[in-house]
């Protein structure tokens, strides 16, 4: 091993050259500090009160580290808001469950809404459905079949546009 | 240059102390830590420095080092010195980010100390029986360091423990988690490896 040793003595002599590589001045003074910053402001994040946003990072992580991870979920995403439409669009698709299968009154259609008139049904129930503001004026005469003390009849005139 | 002088465990800082520190920093006392920053990081960073060649690369590194160290204070059983176990965490955290990296690699260089223009074996080598004799000291940090980097990380390891940092072969062995045959063998190729990048700046002696 000697004559290896000695074979190599001027490539560690040139070897010697990198102990007086030396970082700039003061870099070691502050050098603890920043360590110990970074590892105060880690026992804060990893509190009870930022615990929530840590797991949101590792979520975000996890789409940085795995990206078949972000596409798979945009799909699933993409898939679940398509169900969602297509669901939605279905008449009958609504669960009896729901609010107005509870009163037990005919849904009413968006088609039948859109006619300015109101359709019977509706008018009997006071249930719209209606993208339209100002679809009927009448009063809502009862509310779950009983009599509304507080619905009053009031007249509204718009002024005509002048325009 | 004579060879490094081997630091040698008997070298290590009172070795009592540092265990009060470490007990007292698993209990979460960070002034206690701080001491033990204080203590290491001058090694610490310079492994990494050496290994990196980037001294951006290595203050990240070497930060996260003592980072990760701390928070696996818990764990540490005492079975080697907390310096090997510290060294252990900062090499493998600088060989995976390394082979992350892969052949991106950019050099950083620190400046050269006062002490390298006088240094009479340096001076040697960029002497007129030196083949490259323009080549300055500068000019020859870069080479040196560009050769490094094409060595495999744990070739380039050894030489930097060794033969930079002045470890002995048992702690290299320690630190790598490998045997000193091992150490040695591998300290012989890449030294080879290195005389060749190097040819044209190295003179017999």
């Amino acid at each position: 091993m000697n004559e290896n040793e000695n074979n190599f003595e001027a490539l560690r002599r040139l070897l010697a050259l990198k102990r007086h590589e030396i970082p700039p001045p003061g870099y070691f003074n502050g050098f603890p500090s920043q360590v110990m910053s970074r590892i105060r402001a880690g026992e804060t994040a990893g509190s009870p009160e930022t615990a929530g946003s840590s797991w949101l990072l590792k979520f975000l992580q996890v789409f940085e580290a795995k990206p078949a991870f972000v596409g798979s979920f945009a799909c699933s995403l993409c898939l679940l808001l398509l169900v969602g439409i297509i669901y939605a669009g279905r008449p009958d698709a609504m669960p009896k469950s729901t609010f107005l299968a509870s009163v037990t009154q005919p849904v009413v259609s968006l088609a039948d809404a859109t006619s300015p008139e109101p359709s019977p049904t509706s008018a009997q129930t006071g249930l719209m459905v209606s993208t339209n503001p100002v679809l009927s004026l009448e009063p809502v005469a009862s509310l779950f079949g009983q009599e509304n003390p507080l619905a009053q009849p009031v007249n509204v005139s718009f002024p005509p546009s002048g325009n | 240059m004579a060879e490094p002088a081997e630091r040698q465990d008997t070298e290590s800082p009172a070795p009592v102390m540092e265990d009060e520190l470490v007990r007292q920093a698993r209990r979460g006392d960070l002034r206690a830590y701080d001491e033990l920053v204080r203590r290491y990081q001058e090694r610490i960073y310079a492994t990494v420095y050496h290994m990196t060649s980037n001294h951006e690369d290595a203050n990240d590194l070497a930060q996260e080092s003592f980072i990760k160290a701390f928070q696996a204070l818990k764990s540490f059983k005492g079975g080697s010195s907390f310096y090997t176990w510290l060294y252990r965490i900062a090499v493998n955290k600088t060989i995976n980010f390394l082979k992350q990296r892969k052949n991106r690699t950019h050099l950083s260089l620190n400046d050269l100390d006062f002490n390298a223009e006088h240094d009479p074996d340096l001076m040697a080598l960029i002497s007129d029986k030196t083949p490259r004799r323009e080549a300055g000291l500068t000019e020859l940090q870069e080479k040196l360091n560009e050769a490094m980097l094409k060595l495999s990380e744990p070739h380039r390891l050894v030489v930097v423990l060794h033969d930079v940092e002045g470890l002995s072969h048992d702690e290299i062995a320690k630190i790598m988690d490998c045997n000193i045959g091992t150490v040695r063998s591998r300290l012989f190729y890449a030294r080879q490896q290195l005389q060749g990048f190097l040819s044209d700046y190295l003179k017999p002696t």
